[in-house]
């Protein structure tokens, strides 16, 4: 998927290049300063008064709509935005718990409620930690 | 990227908090390099602060301590006072919990805990330090010391969720299953989208409906389904709330099926008691559950992707209980 919104966005990128690299090539051309007929659906102050070919403005409208499809397919996952969900993936997966800085990441918040840092029973802790390493050692 | 040493270590297992103490020596040798040593007004041009590091200092103190390595315990905590300053309130907190374990016999101790207390009577409002002394009392085995301690600190502090917590267990210890009810009704008041909290009062809920009979039990079990249901309502596929909507509602039916028509109009609804479920709502809960569980523990036994964190035990605890169904059905 990856690849291929990256190929979308090269080829939207290259053709709206070269759409705008011919609209400055006709705008040189000598026919391109004569004056143009007044058009007949735009009223007259929205006119461009400018001729260009059909196939460039085709070719600049086929690329635009290339590179808003690309940068679609291309932007990352979005995340969830409801509770049950977010709060869903924390319980299933350890990836989710990842604690990637202070604040950011980590698994259940709520878990503090049950652990309870503030009270903890560190001389309990020892103990339990110490009959671990015994166990350990038989 | 994933960075071990931020894991707070007061819960993890032994093996994780020998990995993250052997880390520390290496963590305050790259903490000291000459950076540190550039003299004031020079030092304004550096920044070798972050939240990350002191974190980690704190978690290696912890966890040194956990595992019995005071010296590299000392050091960090020396690195904290030294940054945060002595008169800080988390920092008095971790002073105490060296003393704490530091202390080789109840004298010393009970000593520490006049200390506390020695502390508490110049300033009354740092909660870090009467947080300690409640805990203190608690490991020291004197119960009901503990639960005053709490009372007092909740009496001027009703918000904190984390003593509320603390005195429902501290009651549920004593068997006092109302007042440890109140204590989770009170964080859940406080917190309300904690699905564990929830998940909690439902345990503790159907704990004590099994002392009781009748009417009452008949209450309490579907107080604690609902329960259940709401932290499910909070968090997708929650086994904890799973196996407890399971549980609860096996014993509803039992209890709805054989039950006289009298029980169903026990619920006043003066003091705001809900009526009893009706059996097809429970049956319905209890067939949600148990498909529920099923699916979890099969795509957490084949390692689906995303589907790898839930704790070994508890996944076993569920397969258990869902064979104890299908046993029933068969005979």
């Amino acid at each position: 998927m990856a690849i291929a919104a990256t190929t979308i966005n090269i080829l939207g990128i290259v053709f709206l290049s070269h759409a705008v690299y011919s609209a400055y090539e006709h705008s040189l051309l000598p026919s391109s300063s004569l004056p143009t007929p007044p058009s007949s659906i735009l009223p007259h102050i929205i006119d461009p008064k400018i001729n260009l070919p059909l196939d460039i403005t085709l070719e600049t409208l086929f690329s635009v709509f290339l590179l808003c499809v690309g940068v679609v397919l291309s932007s990352p996952e979005l995340k969830p935005i409801q509770w049950n969900v977010w709060a869903g993936r924390l319980e299933r997966s350890k990836e989710a718990r990842v604690v990637k800085e202070v604040g950011v990441g980590g698994g259940n918040p709520y878990a503090v409620l049950e652990e309870r840092p503030g009270f903890l029973d560190i001389r309990g802790r020892r103990k339990e930690f110490a009959g671990w390493v015994r166990e350990g050692e038989r | 990227m994933a960075n071990p040493l931020l894991e707070a270590p007061t819960n993890s297992s032994p093996a994780t908090a020998i990995d993250l103490s052997q880390k520390a020596s290496t963590f305050i040798n790259s903490q000291s390099s000459w950076l540190s040593a550039i003299p004031y007004p020079l030092s304004l041009f550096i920044n070798t602060e972050s939240q990350e590091k002191w974190q980690t200092y704190e978690n290696l103190f912890l966890a040194c301590l956990r595992t019995g390595d005071d010296n590299t315990a000392y050091a960090c905590l020396e690195s904290l006072t030294n940054r945060f300053g002595k008169g800080n309130d988390r920092i008095l907190g971790l002073q105490g919990l060296y003393k704490e374990s530091t202390a080789k016999n109840d004298s010393e101790l009970a000593e520490v805990l006049k200390e506390y207390e020695e502390i508490l009577k110049n300033d009354p409002t740092i909660f870090s330090i009467r947080k300690r002394r409640a805990a203190v009392l608690r490991s020291m085995g004197r119960t009901s010391d503990a639960v005053t301690a709490l009372t007092n600190l909740l009496d001027q502090s009703p918000t904190d969720a984390e003593a509320w917590s603390e005195l429902a267990d501290l009651y549920l210890m004593l068997g006092s299953y109302e007042q440890a009810i109140f204590c989770l009704e009170e964080v859940v008041l406080v917190m309300p989208n904690s699905w564990n909290m929830q998940a909690r009062t439902g345990e503790v809920l159907y704990l004590s409906s099994e002392k009781l009979e009748g009417a009452d039990q008949l209450r309490l079990l579907s107080e604690s389904m609902r329960r259940y249901c709401r932290s499910l309502e909070l968090c997708d596929d929650y086994l904890r709330g799973y196996y407890g909507l399971k549980l609860t509602t096996d014993r509803l039916l039992e209890l709805l099926s054989t039950g006289k028509k009298s029980q169903q109009s026990s619920s006043d609804p003066v003091k705001g008691d809900l009526a009893p479920p009706s059996i097809d709502a429970v049956k319905k809960l209890n067939e949600l559950a148990t498909s529920k569980l099923t699916e979890i523990v099969r795509r957490s036994k084949s390692g689906e992707k995303g589907w790898d964190g839930y704790s070994e035990a508890e996944i076993i605890a569920a397969r258990e209980l869902l064979d104890r169904g299908t046993q029933k059905i068969e005979r």
